[in-house]
């Protein structure tokens, strides 16, 4: 996929509530752009917009680095706990490896850092996470951040549009 | 007398789901570990009430490890259940999305997890004893690596039609033909897989001869093994009877995964959530098996594809011929099994009925219950679905492939931390050793959430009072 220059990637589990903010975000951007997606919480989501590209994954993985490397701008949309004290953070990212030691859980910095170092390529990146309340099996998003994933997707929108 | 204790414990998943605790005795020794499991098995309650034959689409969702796994257990629950037999091309087509799950997982595992900690070493800088310092290491090898699992992931995506959360089997067989397009596009990447593992394979045989000293002393301890095998008992990765072997690789029972409850049974520590699956006939604790690469090569007595036998006969040289028992072998093993699955891809694209169009059987004759059994990357999964005559399920079991090694891992942490841990003033390589233990496994602690708030490891080391003597943290 590559269409536009930017790419908001959302990740997370949309079966687990709030985990999925991100499905729910990019679920709100493309009704956006005009385009249909399934209403089924956590359906695949890759949709390609002249004005900005669209990708839901479960999890980010190594190869995900290829994909970035070809956008000028990436935004990862995910979920945060009680450890980040905004609703909604709006970080900017630096490439940097982070080990997980156990798993084979991957964060954003860690491919930007692989496309930076095996595609010589580091695209402006942000974070937006949005706090999550519950993580049962569910997949409705609590109220909470139901509201914060409104408030998050306005944002994001007007970044998509800065750019023009 | 236990004076301290010694918790690493990464929280990366809401529920933090594993830690570890190192017990110290006064003369800075380690008396005891224990690898702990919070696993969430709540996934079973939200799949009752469902359709069966939803069952392929939700289970993928567990954990964004092996859902193709989760996918395929569920479809051939679901064959049971429905009592129907797919049609040949649908169950080729499943072994062949299998074979890229397979390709994919243990190929980020062995380069991306475990092969730093070989290939830098467990003592490097851990700001280097990654992927990146990888590529500063060998950066052929690293952008090889990626291409390696892009692959796999591209064998998913050609079959099943989707990046994410496959929807393509379903009780009966499958939904989407395969086309000669696709199969030509896999083939033309097939060569440079092959390749790329052969080289990892030299990579740990070199690492293997370097550090043979490690090997026999990191983890080593006999169990039984356990695993799907054909009826010639090859290796077998989608489908087959499950065949236990000793120590000794003396068979102990050959059986239809739908007997599963009559052969295993799962004993409980009050200290872990997940169970500890063991043989039943030999008890607890002597009934405790591994699962998983070397599992799966302990069992079988042959693979059936030339290249990954041949490296399965130096495999077993090993311990000449008899089940291999040290734990870093693991990634021998699963390197011999990504190459197996690698030539199994070009068996099944070369098989003519691949490209058949009969992919679904319609005709059921209703049973009300089903297992589904697969060797998914990190050892034998299984699905057990009960329905009521409309196919809505009223009980689910599910025995993930991380809980049959759970005692295994428990063991190789407690082994390793007392070989390595010498404490009080706990060093990080000894720490990593530690994790490299639980690492071997390539355990699925993840049962799906990953919000960002990623914590650090911290390691505690707490007195006889519970007093906190000293914290390390580690990112």
């Amino acid at each position: 996929m590559k269409k536009a220059d930017t790419l908001i990637i959302g990740y997370g589990n949309a079966d687990r509530q709030d985990d999925g903010v991100g499905w729910h975000v990019l679920k709100n951007l493309a009704e956006k752009l005009g385009h249909t997606i399934p209403e089924d919480p956590g359906a695949s989501i890759e949709i390609e917009d002249e004005l900005v590209d669209l990708l839901f994954i479960l999890q980010i993985f190594p190869e995900l680095a290829q994909t970035i490397s070809q956008y000028k701008r990436i935004c990862f949309v995910d979920a945060h706990t009680a450890d980040i004290k905004e609703p909604i953070s709006w970080k900017t990212l630096a490439p940097a490896y982070e080990k997980s030691p156990l798993t084979h859980h991957m964060s954003p910095t860690t491919v930007l850092s692989i496309a930076a170092t095996i595609y010589g390529s580091t695209p402006e990146a942000i974070l937006v996470s949005i706090r999550g309340y519950y993580f049962q099996f569910d997949r409705e998003l609590s109220q909470k951040t139901a509201a914060l994933a409104e408030e998050a997707t306005d944002r994001i929108w007007t970044w998509v549009n800065s750019s023009l | 007398m236990v004076t301290e204790k010694i918790t690493i414990e990464p929280v990366t998943r809401i529920e933090g789901h594993a830690k570890v605790t190192i017990h110290m005795n006064d003369n800075g020794s380690v008396d005891h570990a224990y690898f702990h499991v919070n696993e969430f098995r709540g996934f079973e309650k939200f799949c009752e009430g469902r359709m069966v034959f939803e069952m392929p689409s939700i289970t993928p969702r567990i954990c964004g490890i092996c859902p193709v796994s989760h996918h395929l257990a569920a479809a051939k629950a679901g064959d049971r259940v429905m009592g129907v037999e797919p049609p040949r091309t649908a169950s080729l087509l499943r072994e062949l999305m299998h074979m890229g799950q397979i390709i994919q997982s243990h190929g980020m595992h062995f380069f991306e997890l475990a092969g730093p900690d070989l290939i830098l070493g467990f003592d490097a800088d851990p700001a280097i004893r990654n992927v990146v310092g990888l590529i500063g290491a060998d950066p052929e090898l690293t952008v090889r690596a990626v291409e390696l699992r892009a692959f796999g992931q591209d064998i998913i995506y050609q079959v099943g039609g989707r990046r994410i959360h496959p929807n393509f089997a379903v009780p009966g067989g499958v939904n989407r033909a395969f086309t000669s397009e696709k199969r030509e596009h896999i083939l033309a990447g097939l060569d440079k897989a092959i390749e790329t593992t052969q080289i990892g394979i030299q990579v740990i045989k070199d690492w293997a001869d370097a550090n043979i000293a490690d090997i026999e002393k990191f983890a080593v301890f006999h169990t039984g093994y356990f695993g799907l095998v054909t009826p010639e008992n090859g290796l077998e990765l989608y489908d087959g009877d499950i065949r236990l072997v000793d120590k000794d690789g003396a068979e102990l029972e050959h059986f239809s995964a739908q007997n599963y409850l009559d052969i295993i049974a799962e004993h409980v520590e009050d200290w872990s959530y997940l169970k500890f699956p063991y043989y039943k006939k030999m008890g607890w604790p002597d009934g405790v098996y591994r699962v998983g690469p070397l599992g799966r090569l302990n069992t079988c007595d042959k693979l059936d594809t030339p290249l990954a036998h041949q490296e399965w006969l130096t495999y077993r040289q090993i311990n000449d011929g008899k089940p291999v028992y040290h734990t870093l072998y693991y990634h021998y093993a699963r390197l011999i099994e990504t190459l197996f699955a690698a030539e199994r891809v070009r068996d099944l694209l070369d098989d003519p009925d691949l490209l058949g169009k009969d992919i679904l059987n319609r005709k059921h004759d209703f049973k009300g219950e089903g297992v589904g059994v697969i060797e998914a990357p990190r050892g034998t999964l299984l699905h057990h679905y009960w329905a009521n005559p409309n196919g809505q399920l009223e009980r689910v079991n599910l025995i993930v492939s991380t809980g049959h090694n759970n005692w295994a891992m428990s063991k190789s942490v407690d082994s390793v931390a007392k070989t390595y841990v010498k404490g009080p003033d706990v060093q990080e390589g000894m720490l990593n050793r530690v994790e490299a233990a639980i690492r071997a496994y390539d355990p699925c602690l993840s049962c799906s959430t990953h919000a960002i708030g990623q914590m650090p490891i911290a390691i505690d080391v707490i007195d006889s009072k519970g007093t906190v003597a000293k914290t390390l943290v580690r990112d």
